[in-house]
């Protein structure tokens, strides 16, 4: 095979490798963000960690919330249901942070799977 | 009120599910602190093979043996098939034999990696499956998984299920008992056009006519998201919760790109690798 071709075609599989990796590390991070709580699933947006705050600013102590599968939950503690999407959240994006950065780093397929 | 996993595995000549159903018990006990009840027609198998299964199963259901006229392709990656008997017609008697008040229902091809389904036991609905699920590889066509044809109804996984007790999910299971039993019917009516009896197409059917044979909400959805990849794919290593797989080239048969997932559970249907890869 012509050289110039084999490098192209090697570096496409890099290239596939490594969207495919970003893909699967942004699903991930679709996974960590979901808080589960009273037996609903909610799933933790920067909207639900506004409208939330929006809540609490309002001296709100209590919320009916709907979860991802449009259940309402009742939460009774909407300083503490805050405190602990906020958690989840930063946790998740800063796993999100640390994983893309060392995938960035990878220059191999071999890098990028091992 | 007793919680558990039960689960259904009935050799055929080359795959040995009850090998994918102590793995799979032995991380339902890791992941989720459940234990978990086997049900086979091959307990002399299972307890030549596996001296210490007592340990590992909660409890082992005998099921009747029988030779089935179901036959379906078996992929080892995209190039290698193999046409197997198919015996999943025993699934329809997860109500009656399930020995818990609440059960997850599961394939012994489900690598369990996380604890998500704990959070079925916290909710109040009695009956959840996944409806949508991802594709790792995440090319492929998706739509036989959208709905159980081009012009019939939602499609569910069977793959996972939980239920509860109840009148109504005795119900259900026997609707599912009353679809198997008259599957070409049911197979021309809801228009599915296939030859082999699926557990997915029956459950699907089942939750349709529950729900006044239209779209609706008889059944919840599990926590969390199925991930699957396909028989043409391959599991290469797992290492705990960090899979290796070599997922099918789009348009390139034969050729593979290498992918790792990890810390959450996935459905491998490529049972072949599977039983290479796992060491119980």
């Amino acid at each position: 095979m012509d050289e110039r071709l084999e490098k192209a075609l090697d570096f496409s599989n890099y290239m596939v490798t490594l969207n495919n990796q970003k893909r699967l590390l942004a699903e991930q991070f679709d996974q960590d963000i979901i808080y589960y709580t009273r037996g609903g699933q909610f799933t933790v947006t920067q909207e639900l960690i506004s409208f939330c705050h929006t809540l609490f600013a309002s001296d709100q102590t209590v919320a009916v919330l709907i979860d991802d599968n449009n259940i309402p939950i009742e939460i009774e503690s909407l300083e503490h249901f805050l405190s602990e999407i906020n958690s989840i959240y930063f946790e998740a994006s800063n796993k999100y942070l640390n994983e893309y950065s060392k995938l960035k780093k990878n220059r191999s397929v071999e890098g990028i799977i091992g | 009120m007793d919680k558990g996993v039960l689960t259904f595995a009935r050799n055929n000549s080359q795959v040995d599910y009850i090998k994918q159903a102590v793995f799979l018990a032995k991380r339902v006990r890791k992941y989720l602190d459940l234990p978990t009840t086997i049900a086979t027609d091959s307990i002399d198998y299972l307890a030549t093979a596996y001296p210490d299964y007592e340990d590992i199963f909660d409890q082992v259901i005998e099921l009747d043996w029988t030779n089935t006229h179901s036959l379906k392709r078996f992929y080892d990656g995209s190039i290698s098939e193999k046409r197997l008997e198919f015996k999943n017609d025993s699934r329809c008697l997860a109500y009656d034999i399930s020995p818990y008040d609440e059960t997850i229902l599961l394939d012994t091809d489900y690598i369990i990696s996380d604890d998500t389904f704990k959070h079925c036991f916290l909710q109040e609905l009695d009956l959840l499956l996944y409806k949508d699920a991802y594709d790792l590889a995440n090319f492929r066509d998706y739509s036989e998984f959208e709905y159980v044809s081009d012009t019939s109804v939602d499609f569910y996984w069977a793959t996972c299920v939980f239920f509860r007790k109840t009148k109504t999910n005795k119900i259900f299971f026997d609707l599912i008992k009353h679809i198997q039993e008259n599957w070409s019917y049911y197979n021309a009516v809801y228009q599915i056009n296939s030859v082999t009896y699926r557990n997915d197409h029956a459950f699907s059917v089942a939750i349709h006519i529950m729900n006044g044979y239209q779209s609706g909400n008889f059944a919840g959805y599990m926590p969390g998201k199925l991930y699957y990849t396909t028989d043409r794919d391959i599991l290469l290593d797992l290492q705990d919760k960090r899979f290796t797989f070599l997922v099918e080239k789009q348009h390139h048969l034969g050729e593979y790109l290498a992918i790792k997932f990890e810390n959450y559970s996935v459905h491998v249907m490529n049972k072949f690798s599977l039983e290479r890869i796992i060491n119980v």
